[in-house]
């Protein structure tokens, strides 16, 4: 039973990372909360049904497709509602970015309807006992997948020209841009990383939970800003650890303490941690 | 008098109230709350609950409300707003979506069915169940707001609000207390979204979750955005603007949420200081730094 | 080489250069001194885009580099050393050098050329896989030095090298300007340390409060009573020698 709820916990929660990741790296470089990463989430998801739902197109395929959507909302998302308002008071762009999400939601609802999408395709995934605990490979599949993104994104962080370029710029804007770095490009780089990563959570989540609808992002969003900030906004690995912090804590209160309201057990979390710790388990910007 | 326009009139009332409260946060604190509805909801049912379990009378369940909105702002905003802004619209967010959740579960809030029968305000044995007389109380209400946000901006305390709009870390070396400041405009607001809940709940005499929810919060952050961010006629007549609107495009309500959202983007991007903001050069917050 | 004609910038509504008109020809050192607030950074942030001038021209080798910003400003060869080091604290050292190169296309001779300087300052060597903030000051400024050799400039810019630092890691540091000279790099060299900056240039400028009030030889400039009692003054201890 503990066994069993850890590892519904660790699922979740490598899910509630890679959106985490996004919220961080994009935080990290610009400094501002990507209000609407609930949607992009929602958008690679219904990308990815829809494709789906076509029956023409393989799985890896519709897959990827929806990452790739997910990446271009995201990256287009900063060009409208981001960098004509950079330079401004913090606020001007973080209402902007709030109306942004909230049009997307409602533009899905508009062509999508309000209702739960099945996912249209079933897998055959079983459940091989172990030591008597029962393991869905379901949930293996997505946490191995959840976390061979995230060794991704810090292979490309540390080891590549781009990702230390992305770095420096979080770190000193002004110096990056004297080694002749541009930064817009980097800021659209990190959004559309950051966002693929969001795509692909979704798109797991919604082969978990068997549903893709409008609202789908909202609660996921708030989780996974809940767990950057446990971890410490702008930090990488900040943002892997309170995920998956985050996903246990949450499986094992509703668990334990109270299934009724575990939606409200990430948030809790978040509130203890402004209280207690506001910069975060892991310190960091930009590492 | 028509008895939709009266009926307009006092939504529009209200809204103003939610408006100029919820200016308070944005335009004096420099923060975003996108739970402005749960104040609003909150007042609503305290003064719902308090009305029908203990049959308080309208003043004293007004009161009740106004005090628990408060306290509420108070424990909210005490643990978030030494922090960014950014964090607090997701905590409020957050917030948002928690209070739902407990007016949806909870029994004594009626669950999804809400709570009927909520008497009209009797005071002094006299009834204002009818529309004109409940216009005159939403609008002394309304007075009663903007007069106490009127002083509150052009007191000391209101230049302090704008030093730390402004200039955060200059007005901590003046050393205005900038925390307080926040945590006290915060809860003030929140108290004065749930006189507005108040009366909403004793005018329509049925509240239900539905109209606490983030709709409900975007509306009154595109009324103080459209109106301009921390201008008092700003917020009035960005409240009057989005009551009176949505109800000549009627056949437009599908498209509603979709519109704010993009009336936000939009506007921040060629208006930023909203219809009635003053102009560029006097709103520093809204220049590029 | 770098010509600049009245230029103008400031911050805001402040104007701080008030008409800079200097050049640099090939192969030059050059000086540009002045005290607390004169405009010598603003001078460098203009010329390497990071400050748009208001009004004037830079001209590099030929290129209007006036509306350009800094990340192709670099990519023509003019690379600057900025005010305070301002190494990527978090980043590992070689990871720092390699960001120095980030324009250029030609990877192979990128590693070489982090070999060759790897090579030359076993500092940076030893300490590769080091964050670059755990670097002593001086350590520091010659890790941004080595940082900004590795974009291949044409022209460096330096600002205020021996500020803030041991005066055993000023000479450091000036010997390394030295070599540098020796082989023929173009420098333009912003100090208060006037005399170290005077030893090695072969021109100068005098900046006060934006404006250029002096020219001349480095020899002219160390003689001029003027500048000996501002910024060579007694009172004003040796720290290069
Ligand atoms: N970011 C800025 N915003 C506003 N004013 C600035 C800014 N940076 C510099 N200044 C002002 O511009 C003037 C020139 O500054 P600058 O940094 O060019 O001087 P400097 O000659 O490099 O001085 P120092 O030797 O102290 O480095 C100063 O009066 C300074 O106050
Ligand atoms: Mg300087």
């Amino acid at each position: 039973m503990f066994l069993q709820q850890l590892l519904n916990g660790l699922t979740a929660g490598a899910v509630y990372a890679l959106i985490a990741l996004g919220y961080t790296m994009i935080y990290g470089i610009l400094g501002l909360i990507n209000f609407a990463q609930g949607e992009i989430y929602m958008c690679g998801a219904f990308v990815t049904v829809l494709l789906l739902g076509t029956g023409q197109v393989n799985f890896f395929v519709a897959f990827a497709a929806g990452m790739a959507a997910a990446a271009l909302l995201g990256v287009a998302l900063e060009r409208v509602a981001f960098r004509p308002l950079r330079g401004f008071h913090p606020l001007v762009p973080l209402i902007s970015a709030i109306g942004a999400s909230i049009f997307l939601q409602s533009l899905a609802l508009l062509l999508f309807g309000p209702n739960d999408r099945p996912f249209p395709i079933q897998f055959n995934f079983s459940t091989i006992t172990i030591a008597g605990l029962p393991l869905s490979s379901l949930q293996g599949a997505i946490l191995a997948a959840a976390l061979g993104f995230m060794a991704l994104l810090v292979v490309f962080v540390r080891y590549t020209r781009y990702g230390k370029a992305i770095v420096a710029c979080a770190l000193d804007r002004d110096t990056a841009r004297l080694m002749g770095v541009n930064v817009d490009r980097m800021v659209a780089l990190t959004f559309f990383i950051g966002s693929a990563l969001s795509g692909a959570a979704g798109i797991m989540m919604a082969i978990y939970y068997n549903a893709t609808y409008p609202r789908m992002g909202l609660l996921p969003g708030l989780k996974a800003f809940s767990a950057a900030i446990l971890g410490g906004v702008g930090s990488i690995p900040g943002a892997i650890l309170g995920g998956l912090l985050l996903g246990v804590a949450e499986s094992l209160g509703a668990a334990y303490v109270s299934s009724g309201y575990k939606d409200a057990i990430a948030f809790a979390i978040l509130i203890l941690v402004l209280l207690f710790r506001p910069q975060g388990i892991l310190k960091g910007r930009g590492d | 008098m028509s008895a939709y326009f009266l009926h307009l009139a006092i939504l529009g009332g209200i809204y103003i109230i939610l408006a100029v409260s919820l200016n308070l946060i944005v335009g004096y604190a420099g923060q975003v709350s996108l739970g402005h509805a749960a104040f609003y909801g909150i007042g609503a049912y305290a003064s719902a609950l308090t009305a029908l379990l203990w049959q308080f009378p309208f003043p004293l369940a007004a009161l009740s409300a106004v005090l628990v909105s408060g306290g509420c702002g108070l424990a909210l905003g005490l643990p978030t707003l030494r922090l960014k802004e950014d964090y607090l619209a997701i905590v409020t967010l957050g917030f948002g979506v928690i209070v739902d959740m407990v007016f949806l579960n909870l029994e004594l809030t009626g669950g999804p069915d809400g709570l009927p029968g909520i008497p009209p305000p009797r005071i002094l044995g006299m009834s204002f169940r009818p529309p004109v007389l409940y216009l005159l109380l939403t609008l002394l209400a309304v007075v009663l707001t903007l007069t106490l946000t009127h002083r509150l901006v052009h007191s000391y305390h209101g230049r302090a609000l704008r030093a730390i709009r402004d200039h955060e870390v200059t007005a901590k070396v003046m050393g205005i207390n900038t925390p307080a400041y926040k945590v006290a405009i915060f809860t003030l607001a929140a108290a004065l979204a749930g006189l507005a809940g108040s009366l909403y709940a004793h005018y329509i005499t049925f509240i239900n979750p539905e109209s606490f929810g983030l709709h409900t919060s975007i509306l009154a952050l595109c009324m103080v955005v459209l109106g301009g961010m921390g201008s008092l006629p700003g917020a009035v007549v960005g409240a009057l603007a989005l009551t009176v609107l949505p109800e000549m495009l009627r056949q437009f309500k599908a498209y509603q949420d979709l519109i704010y959202g993009g009336l936000l983007v939009a506007l921040l991007i060629w208006r930023p200081e909203g219809l009635l903001g003053r102009g560029k050069l006097s709103l520093k917050f809204l220049q590029r730094q | 080489m770098l010509t600049l004609k009245s230029v103008q910038a400031g911050y805001g509504r402040l104007t701080v250069l008030k008409g800079i008109s200097l050049h640099v020809r090939p192969g030059e050192v050059v000086t540009l001194i002045g005290g607390n607030g004169a405009g010598k950074s603003t001078t460098l942030r203009a010329i390497s885009g990071l400050l748009p001038p208001a009004r004037g021209v830079v001209e590099f080798n030929g290129a209007d580099l006036t509306r350009l910003p800094p990340e192709r400003i670099v990519a023509l060869g003019l690379a600057l050393v900025p005010e305070g080091r301002r190494v990527f604290a978090s980043l590992s050292v070689t990871a720092n050098l390699e960001l120095g190169a980030f324009h250029r296309q030609d990877q192979k001779q990128v590693r070489r050329d982090l070999e060759e300087i790897r090579e030359r300052f076993p500092l940076l060597k030893e300490r590769a896989s080091q964050a670059a903030g755990t670097l002593s000051g001086g350590e520091q400024q010659i890790l941004a030095i080595c940082r900004a050799l590795m974009s291949r400039p044409r022209l460096l810019m330096l600002d205020e090298p021996s500020m803030g630092l041991a005066p055993r890691m000023v000479s450091r540091v000036y010997q390394i300007l030295r070599e540098l000279k020796d082989e023929g790099t173009t420098l333009l060299l912003i100090e208060q340390n006037a005399r170290a900056a005077l030893k090695l240039a072969d021109r100068g400028y005098v900046l006060e409060t934006g404006r250029i009030i002096l020219d001349g030889s480095a020899a002219e400039l160390r003689d001029d009573p003027e500048v000996q009692r501002a910024y060579l003054g007694k009172g004003y201890r040796e720290v290069w020698e």
